[in-house]
């Protein structure tokens, strides 16, 4: 009998478990609304001290470390802007997921699924701060906080086999710090070529999920578990050093890196016009790419000679084919006093097909406007041979990935290339001129950047390359900023405004390092130098 | 009995389970949001709130000015300027030169940038604000300071003489822009942003223009010029006034005067972003109101002259663009003019009257005294007399000198539009501008600037400008003024950039003596 009433008791108590959870579901749960309310903000100088205690936990970033940067005016700029945000984001939310929806549903047996409820809530997000980084390579790099702690409420009908159940996210919260790299930095805008976002710790979220009126993430150890799946899948993904990237520019068209060479020779002139007054004229070539910063080159000077013969090689790398000319122009040098153009002409890039020789013969213009009346004199010609050679897609796209570029092939083997990059220097000081270019020596062999005018902060971002048969181990770079007059005059025509000498052994260690180094004999003079080792292994 | 109470048992565990679910769900409801709530004040702290919560150790570090300041915004500009710059070079260099070409002056066969660098300072931001004085407008100030070193070389060649590079160098810009982003309910949400320079500090415009090879200004020293032949001379002038007619606007006073018409608080330029098409006419600037200013009388003004006493008239602005002159009341110290103008006002809370008093002279009218009557103080449709005391400058900052300089009586009436006649308004403001254009291009006045000057104050400083060194060729060159056309025209604003009233002409057509042009061209020196 006892037994008997207990096992009778075990099933009242099956039935009553039920029952009682249906009871206590439609008293407590069912009939409870459950639509998100504003949250009354009280202002701080209101609030008890308990409340303030508990505030401790969330302050900013920005009252705790000097290093962070307080940016409440996007913070209220968010605040403002967030009700025309939210209704245009759920918008776009909204017209995308329906198509989806629709197309989905039919494959699981569900009538409809639709959105009862859609908005992002009243709070914003904010910024607790932003931090930023300041390296020597080109980039941009800032770390803002990003707290959003919302109350949104997403609510999904779902219709099947007749019945009807909503699921709702309410209260959700995420915090994360996030990394955002600007990188590399092109002279085109936006400035910048690439967005990499990457996040620093596990992000925090946190929300309640409603179905049926019951919010699942309210069940002990539920919640836990879900977090941390969330925390790991996105961890998985971005958290750093992985990143998520972004491309905003096609790199290769915005650092206008060079696309090709074009190989002239200068072969000879025919019949230039007499311009000395005493005998023949003395012509020289100068060519160079129009709108092109780089120097131009210069053939031999052809003393007393009307029909010159050069046959003189020049490459000159080529950054845009399509819109650029190579500009020739005949001088004629002069002991003393400015040099006489005898005639110019240009050929437009695009006319040369790639790979082929062409031989021109070019009549010498007075100027080069089209607007001007040319006067029909005969000025003599000018004959070149011009090869443009392009730059395979392959090598180009591969050294952009990688700032390591492998040595050329004719490398010798154990040795390779050594790369110098002057970028640019800060503080340096003249005593009687600010005209700064610098002077490399390396091994004794001596190269030189342009002069930049007047300035104390050149930027020269020249390249020069060194082959080497073996590795610069024990040796060193003398880098040495001169600065010299711009007037004629035997007072101070040249001065140093500092030098350095780098041990390259690092550099073939390391294969690159792109340092600022401070100059000797200056007072606080800088110099940014940035060093490569390529081997061809 | 068994089952009974089981089932009894059942219901009570099976109720309290879900009570104590109920109560779990609104804990940690009740915890998100109070974290929610605890986030959402955290992101706008002011002092007294950091105050309470950090108590003692309030950190040093931290200070609320008015405008924010961005550090990390700034350092990242330094850092981006010179791809900025390179882009932004790139950009003007494609977009200006063809306009320039456009506009070319017959003569000149090509007008080129042959140097174009915005130098290696980048702007600094000192400090933003961000305000919502309007519903649906987010209203953004930026303190903003260039000390730039941009050089801007313009290579002008003319037919008949080399190339004159026109450089553009030290560029200093010192102002706030307020920027109002108009929110809308689709991606990106800023339908529209309007911009425009405060007003309060005065924006502060400064760069030097010179010609390589010697300052602008040193040009109208053309004293060479005796010895080259009549031929040479007159292309020469021809093509100086062409470039002058370039320079003017460049020229600094004018372009400040056109920057701060266009561009100060409360005028405005509205951009519309986005593609979405948006009704702008509610952003931009309409008229509001008419200022019915009656200029009575002046009490003891100060004595500029030598000899005898000042010769007082009154120019009153709202705009520069549209200013009004008084009549010249020669030799006296308390003039009573009684004279009555119409103004219009576009936004009452901003904007000034004001009054300057000048004394009018051979050279350059020099000024009296200045006052400025803030519209917010008026009311509408009440006529109010108002005497104000002039003062040396607006900017009394700097200014030492505190000595009396009179005052000044008026009468003032401000009128509301009504919607009808704002639209009447605003038609009949848009066909005076297009009337002054039309005047401009056919020569007669050097720029809409200076409306009243007129052909008078042209042609005596047109002279002024030939005249030095060459007192023989005046009356040439004079007589010959006709056919230099609108170049010329704008040259003779070059030159002459004295604010005459209508009344002088004969006495300015009468100075084109030698010895007038001269102080002429002393009064033309500001460049």
């Amino acid at each position: 009998m006892g037994f008997f009433s207990t096992i009778l008791g075990f099933c009242g108590f099956g039935v009553g478990i039920s029952t009682g959870l249906v009871i206590g579901y439609y008293l407590f749960i069912y009939f409870q609304p459950c639509d998100v309310k504003n949250p009354v903000i009280r202002p701080l100088a209101e609030q008890d001290s308990q409340s303030l205690q508990r505030l401790l936990h969330e302050i900013p970033l920005w009252v705790k470390n000097p290093d962070y940067d307080r940016i409440d005016w996007l913070n209220k700029f968010l605040e403002v802007m967030w009700p025309f945000l939210d209704k245009a984001i759920c918008k776009t939310a909204k017209n995308i997921a329906n198509p989806i929806i629709a197309e989905q549903i039919p494959k699981y047996k569900i009538e409809s699924v639709e959105f009862e409820e859609l908005t992002l809530g009243s709070l914003p997000p904010t910024f607790q701060g932003m931090k930023v980084f300041v390296t020597e390579e080109k980039e941009l790099i800032m770390e803002p906080t990003l707290k959003w702690a919302g109350n949104p409420n997403v609510t999904l009908g779902i219709k099947a086999f007749g019945l009807k159940a909503t699921v709702q996210v309410v209260d959700l919260q995420i915090f994360a710090q996030p990394r955002i790299t600007l990188k590399p930095l092109v002279p085109s805008f936006p400035c910048f070529a690439k967005i990499v976002v990457s996040l620093m710790e596990k992000p925090h979220v946190d929300f309640g999920l409603n179905v049926v009126g019951a919010d699942l993430m309210s069940i002990p150890g539920l919640y836990r578990f879900v977090q941390e799946l969330i925390k790991d899948q996105v961890a998985n993904m971005y958290l750093w050093p992985k990143t998520l990237e972004v491309e905003i520019l096609d790199p290769t068209k915005a650092m206008k890196r060079p696309v090709g060479i074009l190989h002239v020779k200068v072969l000879r002139a025919m019949k230039l016009r007499k311009k000395d007054l005493l005998g023949a004229s003395d012509p020289y070539v100068k060519l160079k790419i129009t709108e092109s910063k780089a120097p131009s080159k210069k053939t031999a000077v052809k003393h007393k000679n009307l029909n010159p013969e050069w046959n003189e090689e020049f490459s000159i790398v080529v950054k845009d084919p399509e819109s650029r000319a190579l500009e020739l122009i005949v001088y004629d040098w002069e002991q003393v006093g400015k040099h006489d153009k005898m005639g110019t002409n240009v050929v437009p890039l695009k006319e040369l097909t790639p790979d082929e020789p062409k031989v021109m013969t070019l009549d010498l213009l007075k100027n080069l406007n089209q607007n001007d009346a040319q006067d029909d004199k005969f000025r003599g010609q000018l004959v070149l041979e011009l090869t443009y050679k392009p730059f395979k897609e392959e090598d180009m796209s591969k050294d952009l990935d990688n700032p390591l570029q492998k040595a050329p092939e004719e490398t010798p083997p154990g040795g390779g290339v050594l790369v110098v990059v002057v970028h640019e220097a800060q503080d340096v000081e003249g005593k009687h001129h600010n005209n700064p270019y610098v002077r490399i020596i390396f091994k004794g062999e001596e190269r030189k950047t342009k002069q930049v005018k007047k300035n104390r902060d050149p930027r020269w971002e020249e390249e020069f390359t060194f082959m080497l048969e073996e590795p610069p181990l024990k040796e060193k770079l003398h880098v040495e900023v001169l600065s010299t007059s711009t007037r004629i005059g035997l007072l101070h025509p040249k001065e140093t405004l500092g030098y350095v000498n780098i041990s390259l052994a690092d550099v073939v260690n390391n294969k690159r390092i792109n340092e600022k180094y401070h100059l000797i004999d200056s007072k606080n003079g800088k110099i940014q130098i940035e060093l490569q080792w390529r081997t061809s292994s | 009995m068994g089952l009974i109470s089981g089932m009894l048992m059942g219901i009570v565990f099976g109720i309290a389970l879900m009570a104590g679910w109920q109560h779990m769900m609104r804990y940690r409801s009740n915890k998100r949001i109070a974290k929610a709530v605890d986030i959402k004040s955290l992101s706008s702290l002011n002092r007294d709130d950091l105050k309470k919560i950090c108590g003692e150790n309030f950190p040093e570090w931290i200070s609320f000015p008015v405008f924010e300041q961005v550090k990390w915004l700034n350092k990242q500009l330094s850092k981006l300027w010179p791809f900025v710059a390179d882009a932004a070079e790139a950009i003007i260099k494609d977009s200006v030169e063809p306009l320039l070409e456009e506009y070319r002056p017959p003569g000149i066969t090509s007008m080129k940038f042959s140097k174009l660098s915005l130098g290696t300072v980048a702007p600094k931001i000192e400090g933003i604000r961000v305000q919502s004085l309007k519903k649906g407008q987010i209203t953004m100030d930026i303190d903003l300071r260039w000390g730039g070193d941009p050089s801007i070389i313009l290579a002008i060649e003319a037919a008949l003489v080399a190339s004159i590079p026109i450089q553009l160098k030290d560029l200093k810009v010192f102002t706030v822009v307020r920027a109002i982003f108009q929110l809308a309910e689709e991606i990106p949400c800023i339908s529209a942003v309007v911009v425009a320079l405060l007003a309060e500090p005065k924006p502060r415009i400064d760069y030097t223009l010179k010609a390589i090879g010697g300052s602008l200004t040193a040009i109208p020293g053309l004293s060479d010029m005796i010895d080259v032949s009549f031929d040479t001379f007159f292309s020469l002038v021809k093509l100086y006034a062409m470039l002058f007619g370039l320079t003017v606007f460049l020229y600094k006073d004018t372009v400040t005067s056109i920057i701060t018409d266009m561009l100060q608080w409360p005028h405005r330029i509205v951009v519309p972003i986005g593609g979405i098409p948006v009704d702008t006419s509610e952003l931009e600037l309409k008229p509001q109101g008419k200022i019915k200013i009656t200029v009575l009388r002046a009490n003891n003004l100060k004595n500029k002259e030598l000899i005898g006493k000042s010769d007082p008239y009154a120019v009153v602005y709202i705009r520069p663009l549209f200013k009004v002159k008084t009549k010249v009341i020669e030799n006296n110290l308390n003039p009573v003019w009684n004279q009555t103008f119409e103004l219009i006002a576009e936004d009452k809370e901003t904007q000034s009257l004001i009054i300057e008093v000048f004394d009018q002279d051979v050279g350059q009218d020099e000024r009296l005294g200045i006052a400025k009557l803030p519209l917010i103080e008026l009311e509408a449709g009440n006529s109010k007399e108002i005497e104000l005391r002039l003062l040396p400058s607006l900017d009394m900052l700097k200014i030492k000198d505190k000595k009396d300089r009179g005052t000044l009586t008026i009468q003032v009436f401000y009128r509301q539009f009504n919607e009808e006649e704002q639209l009447a308004a605003l038609e009949e403001e848009k066909r005076i501008l297009e009337e002054r254009k039309k005047l401009k291009e056919a020569g007669v006045i050097g720029s809409t600037m200076d409306a009243l000057d007129g052909a008078a104050s042209l042609v005596g400083s047109g002279v002024g400008m030939v005249g030095t060194g060459i007192g023989a060729g005046v009356g040439v060159v004079g007589s010959g003024l006709g056919a230099f056309g609108s170049g010329l025209s704008k040259a003779g604003k070059f030159m002459g950039r004295t604010i005459t009233g209508q009344s002088n002409a004969s006495k300015r057509s009468g100075s084109s003596t030698p010895v007038n042009s001269v102080q002429e061209n002393g009064g033309a020196k500001p460049l």
